[in-house]
């Protein structure tokens, strides 16, 4: 009768040794257990897309999944996303750039969408990053300061690469 | 004006990257539900499941023994101990009506809250609240204004004949004689479905009461933190002094959070009694049934026109389901009276009649939301001018260019006795049907559709009142009369500068936006300027930001802080560099001569006047912290004019919006790409609003709408990108600025509504109720779907 | 909202998972990707006693390809469908109807026989599980069945799964040469559940329709097979423009078959009229891609 367990987690390269309740979700076991407030929640039902984490590389709604099944689990919040000279990403630049957040409440879970998006495909037209962010609500920016954000995030990491 | 202006570069007027959106990028910024204290409790609330009932019973016993539970609070508990929200009667209105921090005798809405659980934890409050018994007696429910204000219909306020939290009837004009003798008269109806503003942060609140410092110190997610302050003390019967709001990163605003709720009063009741931290967090469930809803409005409109297209006479009839309660300060007459009384927009109306009212359902409260009233007002008018427009056979566009309030017309006082001055509606149209190529769009659509889908075209013109002074009336029975606000500007003694407001943003920038007004008054270089924006504790008062005011007072009030701050600095370094006044300037944080011979740093005389002033004459040396008020008397007109392209799909109803071309006139620019943000945010909003977001009841008043399945806003995908044009002209208020936060929503319910309705129009159809959902528009094709 | 209460275990082994499930008084369910169930427990609207995670399980991610059918594992993601070149190449409607599953981060994380298993009318996987005449692996305690689409889905949210069994499975079987496949569904917005949508499959030979699969989702009771339409279809010669009256007759069939629900985004009537449009829209495709069926 286990209402407890313990579990061993890497978050952004450091690894945690917590004891959680099982139903405490992943955006909550980030939030209230590793402090690590920059996962925002927008709905605790996965439609929002705000508490979007990587998980060992894949971007999850981290209120769809408990924080136990993080258990030896490699995970990247927003706080994590600094490289290792501590400067920001090519996301993080672009975002800034483009005024591509307002409220910023949304953005956690955008940056990790469209990171993910460049890693599959570094080149995505409009459409394609309107397609692959449709799962991100921002109320605020009305998109187009976000698409504007992703496709010049897309050329610099491009032009990084090839230089 | 003291001591030349020697020209820094103008920070006015460029994108300025805004250092306030740094901390948001790096997961650091403290929204409400960062905010946490050692030995913090949490609360959950107990909402009514029935729309309308008396409570018999309410048996918290369980609830209170389960471990973790620390205290459970009804309605009764609070009864006599803390004064209710009142609504403030008028000639306008029915009696008072009066809504209980928790409910007590009576629920009146699916979602009012009936009591408070305070645990260890969230979760285990939420376990309480399913334990808690309440025997609820049904009573008959209203969910529709036009039944809700028939004589005999159930009432959800005893004090409030025939429903009415508000009513209004306004005539001004020979409005009878118009439609009497006119060429031509034309009706329709309209209707817009409820929705909600939907931030993506809900409410919440954090309290915590200590005897020492401030008592009682409130994190709050609220666009109005002084206004918070004032009630919370009026409340709680506590002095003001005792208290501290803050207002910390807010995750979106839009007016949702600009009223007084209970249920943040409820939790500084909780901290007081318990003398511990509580915290509630509103979730999405509960923000979809208790934080204010907005529109749900049934119009009907008349134009009275001559031969020409000109309107002689315009007349409505506005009901609006206002929910169950006078949202607490605003009351339940904004929708009704903004719809009503701002119907005409930016044409000239001669003679001008109308009825609305404020009907109480049993449905969540309507409060302010983004464009309050305006987009349907609008979309309306909008609607009817192209079906007189198609009866004249004249074109959309000419029959709104022979209406509008121009240039040469101004100061134009129109029939409901607003002014227009200092603003370009005519340019806003004539740039938005240049750069759309209006005339080319047109002639493409009368050209057969390659892929069997119907053109529309709308054009949309607005008006938008933004930045209201003390002389504009918010409207009859609200609580706030607001018109003024202070900005203090403080040299600190490291010389740079620090501007202190009670204008918080939910991403305006409004920091950003008054760091560049004051480095251009002070000359002080933007990166020695900071901008404190959320705390009483800290800042002069201010009412807050909502209602598109926020550039325009607290830029109105920097600007005059920052004159007297000039002149104080500049009266001491003409003492300090023994040159006359009139030589000196401030540049870059430097006062300098203008040759520059001779300079002083800001921080060097900062510190003299701080550390070593004994040399200095006292009547040089008043201290360099100044505060102003702004009052800008009366508003300042922006304006708006949309063109919408749409390809509605005639088999399934579905609307894409192939093109948006939207021409703006915001005033003076501040910060441009941070007022593009505003203005293509707003019409994302105004998508929503034309084709998605409808929340929706059973006829038994249960919302049917409560998750973000069901209520569906407008992704990446169903907003186009919007080709945005300035069209600009100075405002009268200090420094020509004007708001931008909500005028565009307006222009995009009117021009996608329009665009829906041309496109039907091409197959004989048309549409009135809104959003225009894929089944709405195929019934507006007349697509009969047999068995229902 | 926060989930309430329940028992979590994570077993290494199927045996052990399937032990666990059989037991009556645990009350388990499982726990695949979590992405329709994590919502229900985080509304309070699911409360079960115990949830069985399976996800540290080998063996149960493969997606596998033999000559005549495609099977994937109880743990095979929606986006390992999408990434499985195979899929890609060789099972064109079952790729197609994935890119309108959700959104990238619920498909990553989201199983399709989760989907199946959980049997919403208006998800795509079991849709496509019964258009590809798919079945249903099932596993207990005491062993394993398997079941086809149609005898698995029992209506809205229900399926022939008994207590203590878990779908651990799925079995896809491949059209004949010469079939095209289409998948069309009406959504608000992308991602959303179908308000209505169809799938299709004709084999074509000569013009003619040798074989007609034809699927309709968004209906109240889960996946339904429009076997009349079928049969209407098949051995109609569908060339040379003679197409859309076969293929509007089948729509008419299909809407004179259907009992759609109402919810908040449709009536019943609408949703009906959808089916029509959704059909024609799914056959054309499919004869498009069959070769235009001259």
């Amino acid at each position: 009768m286990a209402r407890e367990k313990a579990i061993e987690v890497t978050v952004n390269g450091i690894t945690h040794r917590k004891t959680v309740s099982v139903r405490t979700s992943l955006a909550d076991f980030l939030r209230d257990h590793l402090y690590l407030t920059g996962t925002h929640i927008g709905c605790e039902h996965g439609v929002c897309g705000a508490c979007t984490v990587s998980v060992n590389g894949k971007a999850v709604r981290s209120c769809l999944m408990l924080a136990v099944q993080a258990d030896a689990k490699q995970i990247t919040t927003i706080e994590g996303l600094r490289d290792e000279n501590g400067e920001w990403n090519e996301m993080q630049k672009a975002f800034f750039e483009n005024f591509a957040l307002q409220c910023g409440y949304c953005t956690p879970g955008f940056l990790t969408s469209a990171i993910e998006l460049l890693r599959e495909n570094p080149d995505p037209s409009e459409a394609e990053i309107r397609e692959y962010l449709s799962g991100n609500i921002c109320r605020c920016s009305g998109y187009q300061a976000i698409i504007d954000a992703v496709q010049a995030a897309a050329a610099a990491t491009r032009a990084q690469r090839q230089a | 004006m003291t001591g030349m202006r020697i020209s820094n570069e103008k920070s006015v007027g460029t994108s300025v990257l805004p250092d306030e959106a740094r901390p948001l990028l790096d997961g650091e910024a403290r929204f409400l539900n960062d905010i946490s204290f050692p030995g913090m409790y949490h609360v959950a609330f107990l909402r009514s499941q029935y729309a309308h009932a008396r409570l018999r019973n309410v048996d918290v016993g369980k609830a209170r023994e389960l471990p973790g539970v620390i205290k459970v609070l009804t309605g009764a508990d609070l009864f006599g101990k803390v004064d209710p929200f009142r609504s403030m009667p008028n000639r306008f209105s029915g009696g008072e009506s009066v809504q209980h921090w928790l409910a007590v005798e009576k629920v009146r809405f699916c979602g009012e809250a009936i009591c408070a659980v305070v645990a260890e934890d969230r979760a285990t409050a939420e376990d309480a609240i399913e334990l808690i018994e309440v025997d609820y007696d049904p009573l008959p429910v209203i969910t529709d204004a036009r039944e809700g204000e028939k004589d005999g219909s159930p009432l959800v306020h005893d004090t409030c004949p025939n429903n009415y939290l508000i009513r209004r009837d306004y005539k001004r004009g020979p409005v009878d004689e118009a439609f009497e003798t006119a060429h031509l008269t034309v009706k329709r109806s309209f209707s817009i479905g409820r929705k909600q503003a939907l931030c993506l942060e809900g409410r919440g609140c954090v309290a915590a009461f200590r005897k020492d410092g401030f008592e009682l110190s409130v994190w709050m997610s609220h666009q109005l933190p002084y206004v918070v302050r004032h009630y919370l003390a009026k409340h709680l019967g506590m002095a003001e002094t005792e208290i501290r709001v803050v207002a910390p990163q807010t995750g979106g605003g839009f007016g949702q959070k600009a009223s007084i709720y209970p249920e943040e009063f409820v939790c500084t009741y909780l901290a007081r009694m318990l003398r511990r931290p509580v915290k509630w967090v509103e979730d999405r469930f509960e923000n979809m049934v208790a934080s204010t809803h907005a529109r749900e409005q049934d119009i009907e409109v008349e134009l009275a026109l001559d031969k020409d297209g000109r309107i002689l006479a315009l007349r409505s009839d506005v009901w609006v389901d206002v929910g169950a309660y006078s949202t607490y300060l605003w009351s339940a007459g904004m929708e009704p009276l903004q719809t009503g009384g701002l119907m005409p927009g930016p044409y000239k109306v001669p003679a001008f009649q109308y009825s609305t009212r404020g009907v109480a359902t049993n449905k969540t409260p309507v409060g302010p939301y983004r464009a309050v009233g305006r987009p349907s007002a609008s979309a309306s008018l909008e609607l009817l001018l192209n079906e007189a427009a198609r009866k004249l056979g004249m074109d959309a566009a000419e029959i709104r260019m022979r209406n509008m309030i121009r240039q040469e017309d101004m100061p134009y006082r129109n029939a409901n006795n607003l002014v227009h001055d200092n603003v370009g509606y005519m340019p806003c149209l004539q740039m938005a049907l240049s750069k759309a190529s209006y005339d080319a769009l047109r002639a493409e659509q009368g050209k057969p559709s390659p892929n069997g889908k119907l053109r529309g075209i709308g054009v949309a013109c607005f008006a938008e009142l933004t930045g209201l002074g003390t002389s504009t009336a918010v409207g009859p029975g609200t609580l706030l009369q607001p018109g003024r606000d202070a900005v203090t500007l403080r040299l600190e003694t490291s010389g740079v500068l620090t501007i202190a407001a009670a204008l918080p943003s939910q991403g305006q920038r409004i920091a950003t936006a008054m760091r560049q007004v004051a480095a251009d008054e002070t000359g002080i270089a933007l990166e020695d300027i900071s901008c404190l924006t959320n705390d009483t504790g800290m800042a002069p008062y201010g009412f807050g930001t909502f209602a598109s005011r926020t550039a325009v007072f607290g830029s109105g009030a920097v600007i005059q802080a920052a004159t007297e701050l000039r002149r104080r600095i500049l009266a001491l370094a003409a003492f300090l560099l023994d040159e006359p006044e009139d030589r000196l300037a401030i540049v870059n944080s430097v006062v300098q001569t203008v040759d520059r011979s001779k300079t002083l740093t800001l921080r060097d005389m900062a510190e003299h006047s701080f550390f070593s002033a004994k040399d200095i004459p006292m009547e040089l040396n008043q201290g360099f912290e100044v505060t102003a008020f702004y009052d800008p008397k009366h508003g300042s007109f922006a304006a708006g004019a949309h063109v919408v392209v749409v390809d509605v799909d005639p088999d399934t109803g579905a609307v894409e919006i192939v093109r948006y071309v939207a021409a703006e006139d915001v005033g003076r620019l501040i910060n441009p790409a941070v007022v593009e943000g505003q203005i293509i945010g707003g019409i994302a909003q105004g998508v929503g609003e034309a084709l998605l977001e409808e929340l929706i009841y059973d006829e038994q008043g249960q919302p049917r709408t409560v998750t973000l399945a069901d209520y569906l806003v407008p992704s990446a995908l169903e907003v186009p990108r919007i080709e945005l044009h300035h069209a600009n002209t100075p405002s009268g208020a200090l420094g020509g600025f004007k708001g931008c936060g909500e005028g565009s929503i307006i222009g995009a319910l009117g021009g996608i509504a329009c665009a829906v309705s041309d496109a039907l129009a091409q197959r004989g159809g048309d549409i009135h109720e809104f959003p225009a959902t894929p089944e709405r528009v195929l019934r507006g094709l007349g697509v009969d779907f047999g068995d229902d | 909202m926060k989930a309430p209460w329940f028992e979590y275990y994570a077993p290494a082994t199927l045996d052990e998972a399937l032990k666990m499930l059989g037991d009556a008084d645990l009350d388990g369910r499982v726990l695949a990707g979590g992405q329709s169930l994590m919502p229900m427990l985080n509304l309070r609207v699911a409360d079960p006693a115990m949830l069985v995670d399976i996800n540290g399980i080998p063996g149960l991610d493969g997606i596998e390809e033999n000559a005549d059918t495609l099977s994937v594992g109880a743990l095979v993601r929606h986006a390992d469908i999408l990434n499985s070149p195979a899929v890609r190449a060789r099972w064109p409607l079952l790729a197609e109807a994935v890119t309108q599953v959700a959104h990238p981060a619920i498909r990553n994380r989201g199983t399709v026989c989760g989907s199946v298993a959980h049997n919403d009318p208006a998800a795509e996987a079991p849709s496509i599980l019964a258009t590809l005449d798919g079945t249903v692996i099932i596993a207990s305690a005491e062993g394993r069945r398997e079941l086809p689409a149609e005898e698995f889905s029992q209506g809205m949210l229900s399926t022939a799964l008994e207590p203590g069994e878990m779908v651990v499975g799925l079995r896809y079987r491949r059209p004949p040469e010469g079939t095209g496949s289409g998948f069309v569904e009406f959504a608000r917005r992308l991602g959303d559940f179908a308000i209505a949508g169809a799938a299709a499959l004709l084999t074509m030979r000569d013009g003619v329709c040798e074989r007609a699969r034809l699927t309709i989702l968004g209906m109240g009771d889960g996946p339904v097979r429009a076997c009349e339409a079928e049969d209407m279809l098949t051995g109609k010669t569908l060339a040379n423009g003679a197409a859309r009256e076969a293929f509007e007759a089948a729509a008419a069939a299909v809407k004179a078959a259907v009992d759609p629900a109402e919810d908040v985004h449709a009536t019943s009537g609408y949703r009906r009229h959808l089916t029509g449009v959704m059909t024609i829209r799914a056959l054309e495709k499919a004869l498009a891609r069959a070769g235009g069926g001259e």
